[in-house]
């Protein structure tokens, strides 16, 4: 039977590609080939424009290894990932439930919906000088801010998800007679996950972002507070060390959640990688 | 439990639709009446609208009748286990392997994770999955994830076995090699099966019995009996005489029905038409 199988039904209907299939190898090499493209673009910006507005990317790498001597660039970054991290936890801790809870409970999440809307709209920056007068200018303050940044997506996505779930699977455990607990866990919430995973990426560079704005407009401190005390300055090699550390921590960050995503969504991505 | 409290009794159901804020709405089902009797295969055929998934959803308890009543082994149907669905559309869980599709049916009522392991191995094997068991649902091709989808249904030993057009999407080929595994499956686990489907060659070959509705509203038009030998998978159920009448005296019928329904795409497209209750309004 299970010889003859093989001969009738070949293993069909993978995920269909577009374009040839890319290899692991061939991607590191554009990367790298992009890299050393950028650098000479930006060298050749640097010399254009005079060292005073842009420095080159050597003068940068200098200044790198000046700031990671002192110790300045390790205590912001330190800082910073401190608040970034402790703000993005926190804003999944509550959205990912309470979006569940919105999607499990309809009436409840209809009746919320109009003022998350209205929320996710409005710029979050007003808040800030209200979150000063409550909170201070410390870890507190920076933390909240980072959190009312990342909430929305993740928990706009969560709600949608748990709302586009498969109404035919949803049928299908009712039939064999799962309870609407069940139904709950065991379809609706796996559904929901690339929503969420989804709103976690969107969530996770808002945070980075209000990181940085969080440290511009409270206490100057951390890789915020760097940007500020180099651009006023007009110290730009070292101005620059500290965006290239933001862009390298927005990367790392990134890429981290991408593998959460491959991990839980195997069957997805099988036979792919990151 | 004796055999009329196991079989399933249909006494004048009737089953209207309606929107939301609507008076009227489409009768899906009229006065229907039914008895398929222990260890039975019986299919329900006719034409679209006459009912027959409608009426599948209510012998599981999935949805209620506005009137009458159906008993399923002499109680009101409820969802559960001991009455497996089988669907057109497959419904694996896509982020589940095929194992763990194939033994959700026992996980929600409760059996522990290596007993249901074993269980869903051993349901695979008697489709012949055995080998896909760690495999995705989108790894598979249509017909082994049918089997899969009856192996679910399968693994908690219902008692009923209620399919929707279970084959319907599956390519011509693997439709017939799926018909003599249900017939195999179901020569060793006896049960009553009701399988709804537009084919009446399926019908024929593998039922003990033949329900055919017609359509606006739904209503049994004729129940036939089916006299071929089993095990049908053993000879060429199609070459026999019986096979031909039969099949040709189904056909003939749902043409006519189709030909005189009004909503039909197909209205007054038949050679010959005979008014059906319900056409006129």
């Amino acid at each position: 039977m299970a010889a003859q199988e093989d001969q009738i039904h070949p293993i069909v209907q993978r995920r269909p590609r577009i374009g040839p299939r890319l290899s692991q190898i061939n991607i590191n090499v554009w990367r790298v080939l992009v890299f050393f493209l950028l650098l000479g673009v930006w060298w050749l910006m640097a010399v254009v424009a005079g060292q005073n507005f842009l420095p080159t990317p050597w003068q940068t790498a200098q200044a790198a290894v000046a700031v990671v001597k002192d110790g300045s660039l390790l205590t912001a970054t330190r800082d910073s990932l401190l608040v970034f991290i402790a703000g993005f936890v926190l804003s999944a801790a509550f959205a990912i439930p309470f979006g569940l809870f919105m999607g499990g409970f309809r009436v409840f999440g209809a009746t919320i919906e109009a003022y998350v809307n209205a929320l996710s709209a409005m710029p979050r920056v007003a808040f800030i000088p209200v979150i000063i007068v409550f909170l201070g200018l410390g870890y507190e303050a920076k933390i909240f801010i980072v959190f009312i940044g990342a909430v929305m997506p993740i928990l706009i996505n969560t709600y949608a998800g748990v709302l586009n779930c498969d109404g035919e699977l949803v049928e299908m455990a009712r039939s064999a007679g799962g309870t609407d607990m069940q139904i709950f866990r065991k379809i609706m919430l796996p559904g929901a996950l690339p929503y969420i995973t989804a709103g976690l990426r969107v969530g996770a560079s808002l945070a980075l972002i209000n990181t940085v704005v969080a440290e511009l407009y409270t206490a100057v401190k951390g890789l915020g507070g760097l940007l500020s005390i180099y651009g006023n300055s007009f110290r730009m090699a070292q101005y620059f060390v500290v965006v290239c550390v933001l862009a390298i921590i927005g990367v790392a960050v990134m890429q981290t959640l991408k593998l959460l995503e491959h991990r839980m969504d195997r069957w997805r991505y099988r036979g792919e990688r990151t | 439990m004796n055999d009329a409290a196991a079989g399933i009794v249909v006494r004048n159901v009737s089953k209207t639709f309606r929107r939301a804020k609507e008076t009227t709405g489409v009768q899906a089902l009229h006065a229907v009446s039914l008895d398929i009797k222990p260890n039975t295969f019986v299919s329900l055929v006719g034409p679209s609208g006459c009912g027959k998934t409608t009426l599948l959803r209510m012998l599981n308890g999935l949805i209620h009748p506005d009137e009458g009543e159906i008993l399923v082994g002499g109680v009101p149907p409820v969802p559960g286990p001991h009455m497996g669905f089988v669907f057109q559309s497959f419904r694996l869980m896509p982020w589940r392997t095929i194992r763990d599709n194939v033994s959700f049916t026992v996980e929600l009522s409760g059996m522990d994770a290596k007993e249901r392991a074993d269980r869903a191995d051993k349901y695979l094997d008697m489709v012949g999955l055995r080998r896909f068991a760690d495999a995705f649902p989108n790894e598979l091709s249509g017909g082994m994830k049918q089997r899969a989808a009856l192996a679910r249904a399968l693994i908690a030993e219902p008692r009923y076995l209620l399919m929707d057009e279970p084959f319907a999407s599956l390519d011509a080929q693997t439709r017939e090699f799926m018909q003599i595994e249900l017939m195999k499956i179901w020569q060793h686990h006896k049960s009553i099966v009701v399988f709804v489907t537009h084919s009446v060659d399926e019908a024929v070959v593998l039922s003990d019995q033949i329900v055919l509705l017609r359509p606006r509203p739904g209503e049994v038009a004729e129940v036939l009996d089916v006299d071929l030998p089993h095990p049908r998978w053993d000879y060429d159920v199609r070459e026999r005489h019986e096979f031909v009448t039969m099949r040709r005296h189904l056909w003939e019928r749902i043409k006519d029905m189709v030909a005189a329904d009004p909503q039909s795409e197909f209205y007054m497209r038949g050679a010959k038409t005979e008014p059906i209750r319900g056409a006129e309004e």
